[in-house]
């Protein structure tokens, strides 16, 4: 294996692991949100289907940046276009 | 193992050989699951008895006219056939991973196109109600300075549809395929040493399924709500209804 | 030898034919799915609503109906209870009228006995004054052809006052 193409595939390693750390974001996001509306059932308990689809609904919106930054990792790992 | 694109199935020799992927191949097959779905829920119908098919057909109808009556307003109840045929052709594509094919909305291209239709509607209706001068100086509302963060804005809509919809199908594929790899690897290990039949991986046998549940009906069945829904609710925007003002 | 597309790859071809496919179905379930359920609702709400006014009718006329009727019942009620009324006042006045022509006939033919029985007397009366007339007479001849005493004579008249008041 050459040189540069070792650079390379270690540097795409790297970069997959710390494009990951975009994970934070809707982790905490989408733990905020589920409160939310844990909060509102209890405040109002015959709304539970409601609230809970309406957070379903919003965690997989404010999901997408923490998938984008899947999609870059897994582009990395499996489908290299730098290699 | 080797995570990999669609495989290029054959091509056709016109206009410099279209390739055929398993991805369209997958895609006609769900056109015609859905078209023989339909047909036999559409057929019969009486209006004082209905059978149990039939009130399976109104409650689908009607649960779809109520979503695009309350979301985008009466006066875009047309959309109801294409918003139907979005959500039934993306929950099916993305369930085709139970029955061992590659999911179409697992491929970048069918999110995209979704994505574009979407796009044109909305670019569409922006130019239908404003007009071309119209739509163009929306853009530079409400200052001048704010052209390339609209335009980005606006550009930004369809992309974060198309990848939303993309890298949650496509990274449950990924992650099936990995975990099938490290179950057939663990099984080697463990059951490896057993004569004849060690070489087979037995590991590989109900854990996925588990993983499948999520992946496959959970993850499908919200991705292609999202995606009408927000086609909906963008085009419910850029389509509203003309203020009763005289 | 397998050809793989890359696992992230701009292809137009594939976006071509996804827009095709996604024309195909929304011609199929707006054909095969959604016209069928939508003429069936409608069918439905108007089959419903002609039904609804079907009834609505049906009861309007039973009301109707049932309102005649009661009245055609109370005005007959009322015609029979008239008619009885009429008949017992014609009845009692036919009684009292038919008791009063009674009372006017007996008393006429009471009259008109008493009448008869006056001129019978006076009938009576006159034939005995001529009977008295001829006796008289007789008794004058028998008294010429005899010369009679004074005690004939007076025999003669104690006879024949004994005779006519024999008679009488």
């Amino acid at each position: 294996m050459e040189m540069t193409e070792a650079i390379v595939k270690a540097a795409s390693a790297i970069g997959a692991g710390i494009a990951m750390i975009a994970g934070i974001g809707p982790g905490i996001g989408q733990g905020y949100a589920a409160g939310k509306a844990a909060e509102a059932v209890g405040r109002q308990p015959e709304a539970k289907g409601e609230v809970t689809s309406t957070m379903l609904f919003g965690c997989a919106v404010a999901e997408s940046t923490g998938i984008y930054s899947l999609v870059v990792a897994m582009i990395l790992l499996f489908a290299n276009p730098l290699i | 193992m080797n995570v990999r694109g669609p495989k290029i199935l054959f091509e056709i020799p016109v206009l410099g050989g279209i390739p055929i992927t398993e991805t369209i191949l997958n895609g006609w097959i769900v056109v015609a699951v859905v078209t023989i779905f339909c047909f036999i829920l559409g057929r019969n119908l009486s209006t004082r008895n209905p059978s149990k098919r039939q009130m399976l057909a109104e409650k689908a109808v009607t649960m779809l006219r109520d979503l695009v009556k309350t979301t985008m307003g009466e006066h875009n109840l047309f959309f109801l056939p294409y918003v139907g045929a979005l959500f039934s052709y993306s929950i099916l594509s993305s369930m085709m991973g139970i029955f061992g094919l590659r999911a179409p909305t697992g491929d970048i291209n069918t999110t995209v196109a979704f994505a574009l239709i979407a796009f044109f509607l909305i670019q569409f209706y922006g130019i239908k109600n404003n007009g071309l001068g119209g739509w163009l100086k929306g853009f530079i509302e409400p200052v001048p300075f704010m052209l390339p963060l609209n335009l980005v804005g606006e550009l930004a809509n369809p992309i974060s549809m198309a990848f939303r919809h993309f890298g949650n199908i496509a990274s449950g594929i990924v992650i099936t395929i990995l975990i099938y790899g490290a179950l057939a690897g663990l099984s080697r290990i463990v059951l490896g040493w057993i004569p004849v039949i060690g070489s087979i991986p037995f590991l590989q046998v109900g854990i996925p399924a588990f993983l499948s549940l999520y992946f496959d009906l959970f993850s499908s069945f919200l991705q292609a709500y999202i995606i009408s829904m927000l086609t909906m609710v963008y085009v419910g925007n850029a389509n509203e209804a003309p203020s009763v003002s005289e | 030898m397998e050809r793989f597309q890359e696992f992230v790859a701009i292809a137009p071809w594939t976006m071509i034919f996804t827009w095709v496919n996604l024309l195909i179905l929304v011609l199929v379930m707006k054909k095969l799915l959604f016209k069928p359920v939508m003429n069936m609702f409608a069918q439905r709400e108007q089959e419903v609503g002609s039904m609804y006014e079907k009834a609505e009718t049906a009861q309007k006329n039973a009301e109707e109906m049932e309102s005649e009727y009661t009245e055609k019942l109370s005005a007959a009620k009322e015609e029979a209870s008239r008619i009885m009324k009429d008949a017992t006042h014609e009845a009692t006045l036919r009684g009292e009228q038919i008791v009063s022509e009674a009372q006017q006939k007996a008393s006429a033919i009471v009259t008109k006995a008493q009448k008869e029985i006056e001129r019978e007397k006076e009938a009576a009366v006159k034939e005995i004054k001529e009977d008295i007339a001829s006796i008289a007479v007789d008794i004058a001849g028998k008294v010429i052809e005899k010369d009679l005493t004074a005690k004939d004579h007076e025999r003669l008249l104690e006879e024949f006052i004994e005779s006519s008041g024999e008679e009488k």
